[in-house]
């Protein structure tokens, strides 16, 4: 018997310990299925697991082609879940998300109005091109994605867990497009950048695609197994100076402090608290996929651009000179220790 | 459990009886950790205090004429730097939370000390923490303390040593020669450049000087300028009439010339060649008719009784000037046959035609030379050499004369380095214009013995010292 297993058992729960050595296993093996579909976006990979176990939601920006979607139903083969899609266009309306009550034939010939679910009702949503549909039917996912239900009419359908939104948006084609409001922005955990692919890795991407039939993915793990996973993320623990550091850094957001100089300058509306939960708890899996069981000072740092830079609204002026979310993130976090 | 943690602001220090018997082997590394690291501390602390103590020793010892004193204060800021550097590191001490939150950092262990200290005083630690804990202690052997934080002398060493060496080497300099600073100082003073911007200074400084003393002089000398009411004031168009409003107090303008000792207008010159005393006297005599007739020959429209007043106001004023004078000239005569009686008594046997000395020569310029015994007498101190040398200076002094004919200046007292023969007074400079409320008796101030160009600036103080020292002497 191991000391830690020894200490578990004097503390009568022996298996959070091992369920964390059994998480970060676990997400090696979905990171290998999802290597044989995606070439490289080590970052992304990673961002997307980190979310799936934190519980939130994953906004995914780059252009077209660069494997978003592939991304999406590689993850949902790997982590056998269910999944569908939903092409966002302006002429999408929410019940087209939702659903819609319609006219059942029931039993003795009797019409009963029945709920027809939508295609939220999954357990991985992908919401591609989610800025080309209109803000309404974009609301239609701020209930589903906060409250995990949505409401028709007056009753409320729970959606099943682990339910978890991928949206994608192109940043350069901007015609014809309705941002995400502020509100929505503000529930998708991580929005993480796709970069376009090295030359190792579009090698790689033309010998997959082009030559022979691409890699089966197995399934390796399974939606109560990821609950569980979400569970043992929150008990790991944080160190009061870590959670100080994550403190200042929402703080040094906001222009409401005379010491934040930059953010006076260049920022209109700071990081909600959201970004601060998000950073504790993007730590906690981060530090329990590297074999750590406690957050650390660069936990923090590494998740601070994709939890944060969607939070934060730039005024005129850091437009005027050139600024972006990334640059002024990356500035705050130099600064503050 | 995070009330609990939050009451130890710091995290929970070495003292704190609350850690789990597991983190002592961690707890061991984190002490001699700390040790190292106040140490450390101290060391610069301390170094940090000798730089100001080196610095200190050597501005006393360029400016300080003593060096006891120093050095000894010197070791005594050095032993209360030491105590305070090691109190004041001791007061703020880090805890065993912030030593292994170091130790995190030093060793790249990602925050797993800090995070297993911080938890090491939860009664009831749930599975994660008991992991994050093993997994926290399995790194300690892994450390190396005394490698990740090595006791060394702090960056600033270098530049003490370097003011060691300055310090010392000016201790050294100072057993044999003066403060270099107060050396540098008073050659700097001598130099031509030096001299050539403060010489104006000095002179116009002094120049100020003897116009405020001849102020305070007038001042007292002339109390009779008080307007009561009834009096004929003049008014400011008065100033501007001709002659025929101010013959009367022209009059009075002269017998106040007259009382200052101008023979020439007092018009009675055999009286004043008489010596002080009797020309006194005499003129204590001539303001009472001289007013008395002002008031005959005043306004015509006024009362007796205004003309009676303002003729013993008259009177009065000239009396006390004359008072005042009076003392003057008895002070710098008596003075003047002190010295000369000096002089007589070091030249005795000695050639009785040469001069005695430059005061006897230049009060005898104007007769050739004179006698010294015969200066030196009692009875001889109004003698026709010592008369005729006061004359010729007060010509000097009142040089230029009013052109309305109205003596509107008063001589100062005269003292021994004012008549010493490479005295020249310049009638031009040192003249002050006394305003009083009575405009038809403007005084004027002139002020001599600051305008000896030949002599040095730097130089003139001392010299006036020494006469003044010598008259002192002679009292």
């Amino acid at each position: 018997m191991t000391g830690s297993a020894q200490m578990e058992g004097q503390t009568g729960n022996p298996s959070l310990g091992q369920q964390a050595e059994l998480l970060a296993k676990k997400m090696q093996e979905v990171r290998s299925e999802i290597s044989k579909a995606i070439v490289g976006q080590t970052e992304v990979v990673d961002g997307v697991l980190n979310a799936l176990l934190a519980g939130g939601h994953v906004l995914l920006e780059g252009a077209p082609g660069l494997g978003k979607t592939m991304l999406v139903r590689t993850l949902a083969q790997a982590v056998a879940l269910k999944y569908s899609r939903i092409q966002f266009t302006p002429d999408l309306m929410p019940a087209d998300v939702i659903g819609t009550s319609m006219v059942q034939e029931g039993g003795e010939g009797k019409h009963l109005l029945g709920f027809q679910p939508g295609p939220i009702f999954t357990n991985l949503l992908l919401a591609d091109e989610i800025n080309r549909a209109t803000p309404k039917t974009q609301s239609a996912l701020l209930e589903a994605m906060q409250e995990k239900q949505v409401t028709v009419g007056h009753t409320s359908h729970q959606l099943e867990e682990p339910f978890f939104v991928m949206a994608t948006q192109n940043p350069l084609e901007m015609e014809g497009t309705y941002p995400l409001p502020e509100a929505q922005l503000d529930r998708f955990l991580f929005k993480l950048r796709v970069p376009f692919p090295g030359r190792e890795d579009l090698h790689e991407i033309l010998d997959r695609t082009t030559a022979g039939a691409g890699q089966q993915v197995a399934s390796v793990i399974h939606g109560p197994e990821i609950l569980e996973m979400r569970r043992v993320v929150r008990t790991v623990p944080i160190a009061p100076h870590v959670q100080e550091y994550v403190v200042k850094l929402v703080l040094a957001t906001h222009s409401e402090g005379r010491e934040n100089l930059l953010a006076n300058k260049y920022i209109r509306y700071g990081s909600s608290p959201r970004g601060a939960q998000t950073l504790i708890l993007g730590g906690k899996v981060r530090a329990l996929l590297e074999g750590r069981f406690n957050v650390s000072m660069e936990d923090i740092r590494a998740l601070l651009l994709p939890s944060l830079r969607h939070r934060i609204i730039l005024n005129f002026e850091a437009q005027a000179d050139g600024r972006t979310t990334d640059d002024l993130l990356d500035e705050i976090a130099g600064k503050i220790k | 459990m995070r009330a609990d943690l939050k009451a130890t602001s710091q995290g929970p220090d070495f003292g704190n009886a609350g850690f789990s018997s597991e983190l002592h082997g961690l707890l061991d590394v984190l002490l001699s950790v700390r040790k190292r690291i106040l140490a450390n501390t101290v060391l610069r602390r301390w170094m940090k205090s000798w730089t100001w103590i080196l610095a200190g020793l050597i501005v006393a010892a360029s400016i300080s004429p003593k060096l006891a004193w120093v050095v000894i204060l010197a070791a005594i800021l050095a032993g209360i730097g030491v105590a305070f550097a090691m109190a004041w590191t001791w007061r703020a001490r880090p805890s065993a939370y912030e030593i292994a939150s170091r130790v995190d950092s030093a060793a790249g262990l990602r925050d797993r000390l800090s995070t297993a200290v911080h938890f090491g005083v939860v009664e009831q630690p749930d599975a994660m923490m008991l992991r994050q804990r093993q997994d926290a202690l399995s790194r300690v052997p892994q450390l190396n303390a005394t490698g990740l934080f090595p006791i060394q002398f702090p960056a600033s060493a270098t530049r003490i040593l370097a003011l060691a060496v300055v310090a010392s080497g000016l201790f050294a300099y100072r057993v044999y020669h003066k403060p270099p600073i107060i050396a540098l100082l008073q050659s700097t003073a001598r130099s031509q450049l030096v001299q050539s911007i403060l010489s104006p200074i000095t002179n116009a400084m002094e120049k100020d000087l003897q116009r405020t003393v001849a102020l305070v002089n007038t001042e007292l000398e002339t109390p009779a300028d008080e307007v009561h009411p009834g009096d004929d004031v003049p008014v400011a168009d008065d100033l501007w009439q001709p002659e025929k409003d101010k013959g009367s107090k022209a009059d009075a303008k002269d017998a106040m010339d007259a009382n200052f000792g101008d023979p020439d207008k007092s018009g009675n010159p055999d009286q004043n060649k008489q010596g002080d005393m009797k020309s006194g006297d005499q003129q204590q005599g001539d303001p009472q008719q001289s007013q008395d007739g002002n008031g005959n020959e005043g306004k015509p429209g006024d009362s007796q009784q205004k003309e009676s007043q303002n003729g013993s106001e008259s009177k009065s004023l000239s009396q006390s000037l004359k008072q005042a004078l009076k003392d003057m000239m008895s002070k710098s005569k008596s003075d003047q046959a002190k010295q000369q009686a000096d002089a007589q008594k070091s030249q005795q046997g000695g050639d009785s035609h040469q001069p005695p000395n430059a005061d006897s020569n230049k009060k005898s310029d104007s007769q050739g030379s004179s006698d010294a015994q015969q200066k030196a007498s009692p009875n001889s101190a109004s003698g026709a050499g010592t008369q005729q040398g006061s004359k010729d200076l007060k010509k000097d002094q009142v040089s230029s004369p009013d052109p309305k004919g109205t003596p509107d200046r008063i001589g100062l007292e005269a003292t021994g380095f004012k008549e010493q023969t490479r005295v020249r007074v310049d009638p031009g400079t040192g003249t002050a214009k006394l305003a009083v409320r009575d405009v038809t008796t403007q005084g004027m101030v002139v002020t001599n013995g600051a305008e000896q160009e030949n002599i040095p600036a730097r130089y003139r103080l001392y010299v006036q010292h020494y006469f003044e020292h010598a008259n002192s002497d002679q009292k």
